[in-house]
């Protein structure tokens, strides 16, 4: 586990935030307001970590003198846009695999752009922050990180860049995000890197979450596999469900795809897979060590 | 091959542990997100490592259209070699081949290069065992097993075909034997041949085909303990010499560098030569038929070992599986010697003047073998090979390499491996006939060894679509 870096600065007064930012003096308030900061800092330096009734990176309030240009523009969540010129905003691209179980395996390419979960919550500073995952529009989970995993029954994913103050990360006015149609089982290509609007693209036209699967029914009594092991043709993509009744416990596996399940005494259980892979691939008991079926996935 | 467990997919499932980077819920502005970094609770309990060989994922058996035209392809090339091919013999075995550049023959035959070669063999041998001793007893996370049943023994073949062979420039056991040599050591008999060598590959297909956790530190320190004493003890009494006798990998890599143009004319030079005057000059040393029979039998039971029929008589026998599939795995050698014996005993009424039938013509089955060989385990190096070399380079749980060609592909190269060895076969024991047979029946005194040769190679392509 990483320790959290140490955040910039806790605010204590409503007035900028005492950053290292190129500013000049204007007024003797701010002044004041960065040398009551400072103080504290101090104090704060001999003491330790400086402690509010924020936890680090859990503040909400919105920085207001922070990079970029804040914008009067709210995103449907009420968050301001942050203004960038197009050279310094960071860009997204998001890449949906099918995950198979279900849902689907998102990974978040981002360019001059870092996710810092150690300090969200403090001023907005250029190319930090985190994303917002919206669901068929509906805002769903924020991502500290590149990967994340969207469950079934999505259809369109949009991820959102938002800097640490939670205000939108946004170029010419708009912010920067991409939006990726979730296909139920085709690979989603890779969206283009945009900064593009929200105008999302029609929706997935197949939106059927549960294809068809078939059913193998297998039994297992002593060292007697029936049916007796055979090759089961299966096409690729296809869904498989394996049900096995046992007369031990034991352990169902499949090679090559590395799916378990646990058997229970005469309970039948079911495995079920997408057969994404092409190849050989053997299921078998791990405890009584029994072949019951090869899948062949072409 | 046999099956084995290989690292969960990248997108099968969170591993347990991960840290999990999104929480799911909707949030309100003001409302503290998350801590992030919290560990997601531990899924399901870490996968016992499975009594297995090397590798997850087998080939996909053959579709008919490419097994029909391998089989096609093999019947009408023999058919074509008994009509066209020449009728005096060409080949000049360890005579032939174009002399490499002095330089390049003085480096090879440098004390240096050998020593060097012997060092890097120790060193590899230390890190297996260094491996094999302390790492985990799992074959997912412990490269010795795949160094073993990948790199060594599959290795080998590439590696032999390149470059000669090369297995006993760097065996480790013969520098352990230079620290000290035997003082007197005495000529192995020459009725020995290479039949010790045969038995050890024989041992060294049933501990990779049949043996029950033969992937386990136990079994596999019992294998390494046998065949260190016998290699030593035979060593120690005959020197050096005995490892070219009885150590299964060399006699293995030295056979399969038959085919190598890389090869060492009689008088000694470095040449670049045809692969079939190398195969020419196999020596007929004892042993070469039920070394040749073995490797034939081993790798077409690994091919059975396969087939749902089978999978069905292991588990139902009442003999139990380690007995049963020993029992197949010698009728598969059985069966393979004993068609080349009948096959020796029809060339021998053919024609009585040929007094050694079955030595005569057993290189020619060399490239068979090798057809096999290809045919089964290409996409087993591809895919583990480097899987053991990142896993032995310090990764855990390494990911399998995605296999290098398509279902097709695949198919394409498995049927073209056989092919060629039967054509390579073939053409070999033609020229070896029309040497020895009087030019009135060279022809006729082939057709048994084209019946042979045919049989091989429609078994081996039958296997394939099992």
């Amino acid at each position: 586990m990483t320790r959290p870096a140490p955040r910039p600065v806790p605010r204590l007064t409503p007035g900028p935030a005492p950053r290292p930012v190129r500013r000049s003096a204007r007024g003797s308030a701010p002044l004041v307001a960065a040398a009551v900061a400072a103080v504290l800092l101090l104090a704060a330096g001999c003491g330790g970590r400086a402690t509010t009734h924020h936890k680090p990176g859990t503040g909400h309030e919105q920085a207001a003198g922070s990079h970029g240009t804040l914008l009067a523009a709210r995103d449907e969540s009420g968050h301001r846009l942050r203004d960038l010129p197009a050279a310094e905003a960071p860009a997204v691209r998001a890449e949906a695999r099918p995950d198979t179980e279900g849902g689907w395996n998102v990974h978040l390419a981002v360019e001059r752009f870092r996710f810092t979960p150690e300090s969200t919550g403090g001023g907005a500073l250029t190319g930090r922050g985190h994303a917002r995952v919206l669901v068929d529009g509906r805002e769903a989970a924020r991502a500290y990180g590149p990967w994340f995993h969207v469950p079934a029954g999505a259809r369109t994913l949009t991820v959102r860049l938002h800097a640490d103050d939670h205000t939108v990360w946004a170029t010419a006015g708009e912010p920067v995000q991409t939006t990726v149609p979730l296909a139920p089982s085709a690979t989603a290509p890779a969206s283009p890197p945009t900064t593009a609007p929200t105008t999302a693209p029609a929706p997935d036209p197949t939106p059927d979450p549960t294809p068809s699967t078939r059913t193998l029914d297998i039994r297992v009594t002593g060292s007697t596999v029936t049916p007796a092991p055979a090759r089961v043709e299966v096409r690729k993509g296809e869904r498989i469900t394996l049900r096995v009744t046992s007369d031990r416990a034991d352990t169902l596996h499949v090679h090559g795809y590395d799916r378990e399940a646990a058997l229970s005494p005469g309970i039948p259980a079911a495995l079920t897979l997408t057969a994404d892979r092409t190849g050989l691939f053997e299921v078998e008991t791990h405890a009584s060590d029994l072949v019951l079926t090869q899948l062949v996935v072409r | 091959m046999t099956t084995g467990h290989s690292p969960p997919l990248p997108f099968a499932h969170e591993a347990a542990g991960q840290t999990s980077f999104l929480s799911f819920a909707p949030q309100a502005a003001g409302q503290a997100p998350p801590l992030p970094f919290l560990p997601e609770p531990a899924g399901q309990a870490p996968l016992l490592p499975l009594a297995h060989g090397v590798g997850a994922q087998h080939d996909l058996p053959l579709s008919p259209f490419y097994a029909y035209a391998g089989a096609f392809t093999a019947l009408f090339v023999s058919f074509l070699g008994l009509a066209l091919l020449w009728s005096a013999s060409r080949f000049r075995g360890d005579r032939a081949g174009r002399p490499l550049p002095a330089s390049l023959q003085r480096l090879a035959d440098s004390s240096v290069t050998r020593t060097a070669l012997r060092v890097l063999g120790a060193a590899l041998a230390l890190f297996f065992l260094a491996h094999l001793l302390l790492g985990p007893d799992d074959p997912d996370r412990n490269p010795a097993p795949g160094a073993l049943y990948v790199l060594l023994w599959v290795g080998l073949v590439p590696a032999s075909l390149l470059l000669g062979p090369v297995w006993r420039l760097v065996n480790p056991l013969r520098a352990l034997l230079s620290l000290r040599p035997p003082t007197r050591p005495r000529p192995v008999p020459a009725a020995v041949g290479i039949r010790p060598a045969a038995a050890g590959l024989l041992l060294f297909a049933w501990l990779e085909l049949v043996a029950p956790d033969n992937t386990s530190r136990p079994v596999l320190l019992t294998a390494l303990a046998v065949h260190l004493a016998v290699q030593l003890l035979g060593a120690a009494r005959h020197g050096a010499a005995w490892f070219a006798h009885a150590d299964p990998f060399e006699a293995y890599s030295s056979l399969l560098a038959r085919l190598s143009p890389l090869g060492r004319r009689a008088d000694g030079r470095l040449v670049l030569r045809s692969p079939f005057n190398g195969l020419d000059s196999t020596p007929e040393t004892p042993g070469l038929v039920a070394t040749v029979c073995v490797l034939l039998g081993t790798t077409a039971y690994d091919g059975l070992s396969d087939n749902p029929r089978w999978i069905t008589t292991l588990q139902t026998s009442s003999l139990g599986p380690t007995a049963t599939a020993t029992l197949g795995l010698l009728a598969a050698v059985a069966l393979a010697a004993a068609c080349y014996g009948l096959c020796a005993g029809a060339l021998r009424l053919l024609n009585r003047a040929l007094t050694t039938p079955l030595t005569s013509f057993a290189h020619s089955l060399l490239p068979i073998a090798l057809g096999y060989l290809v045919a089964h385990y290409f996409s087993l190096l591809a895919v583990e090979g480097p899987r053991t070399v990142i896993m032995a380079a310090g990764t855990d749980n390494a990911p399998s390499p995605a296999p290098p060609l398509g279902p097709a592909g695949l198919a394409v190269l498995q049927v073209a491996a056989i092919v060629t060895g039967h054509v390579l076969g073939v053409v070999a024991a033609h020229d070896r006939s029309v040497r020895l047979f009087p030019p009135a029946r060279a022809v006729a005194g082939q057709l048994p060894l084209f019946a042979l040769m045919i049989a091989y190679t429609l078994g081996g392509i039958g296997l394939l679509i099992a």
